[in-house]
């Protein structure tokens, strides 16, 4: 067992590293990360080396987790601002599709018993039409993959 | 072959990918018995005959995912009465752990299986 005074140095030089985490996360689990530690230290005490060796192994691998949970962060943050313009996308071409079959039928109603260059709305719903359908498929294809960024950023 | 929801880009690396080493191993440790921290690293070096080592930063970074993922659950009970601190948060598998280590074991079995059966992995199996 490594003597007290040693592990409550330790901690904290250890307490000082877990600083750099993100807050969310030190504030989650900064003490049972601590306490974890310290309990470590207490059964790594057995020689001098030994313990440099274990404080030295602990305290590169924290900082190692410490970087990766702030590359995760950066990640689901560029991955929640994705989603965001996903999101805005799928609404605008919902919007642009519901205003375009609403723009065919008023155009088809007031067409009806027309005849002559009045009554041919051929020109206009065609391309209308078109352009329903390509909406249509940027909102199925914005909704999928909003879903998958979503799924992918899993519930935090 | 898993339920969709635990496929975290950050527990796993793709949709098809297995759990990583750490997630593994802690769903292990805490198949039978709710433990805290320490308990769960201890649990992996016996379990793995100390040929894992975790560390506090691998292991508090794979239960926020876990936690995350609906992998594991904080619990309330305390079980390690030597060891016992209030503050001290013991950790519980959750029936979506449970059936993602099966499907995760079941896995490593269907490895097994095929490689039992494949005269080259026979051979390498024997460092041929």
């Amino acid at each position: 067992m490594a003597p007290e005074s040693s592990v409550h140095r330790s901690r904290i030089w250890y307490a000082r590293l877990l600083r750099l985490y993100p807050t969310q996360f030190r504030e989650r689990f900064g003490e049972a990360m601590e306490q974890t530690f310290a309990d470590t230290c207490r059964q790594h005490g057995k020689g001098d080396a030994e313990r440099v060796g274990f404080l030295i192994w602990v305290f590169a691998e924290t900082f190692t987790a410490i970087i990766r949970e702030h590359v995760t962060r950066l990640r689901r943050n560029g991955m929640r601002d994705d989603i965001r313009v996903l999101k805005t996308v799928r609404y605008a071409a919902i919007a642009a599709a519901v205003l375009l079959v609403t723009g065919i039928v008023i155009l088809m109603v007031l067409a009806r018993g027309k005849t002559g260059d009045d009554g041919d709305i051929a020109g206009v719903v065609a391309p209308a039409l078109f352009l329903t359908c390509v909406s249509g498929v940027v909102a199925v294809v914005a909704t999928v993959r909003q879903k998958r960024a979503q799924r992918r950023i899993v519930r935090p | 072959m898993y339920p969709r929801r635990i496929y975290c880009a950050f527990v796993v690396k793709s949709a098809d990918s297995p759990l990583t080493p750490a997630v593994l191993h802690i769903l292990l440790a805490l198949a039978h018995e709710e433990r805290h921290g320490y308990g769960i690293m201890k649990q992996v070096e016996s379990d793995s005959a100390g040929k894992v080592r975790m560390g506090p930063g691998t292991l508090y970074g794979s239960l926020g995912r876990m936690l995350e993922a609906g992998l594991i659950r904080e619990s309330d009970k305390r079980v390690d009465r030597e060891m016992d601190d209030e503050r001290r948060i013991y950790y519980a598998i959750s029936d979506l752990g449970r059936t993602t280590l099966a499907a995760e074991l079941q896995r490593y079995r269907d490895v097994l299986t095929v490689a039992r059966r494949s005269p080259r992995a026979r051979d390498f199996a024997h460092g041929t």
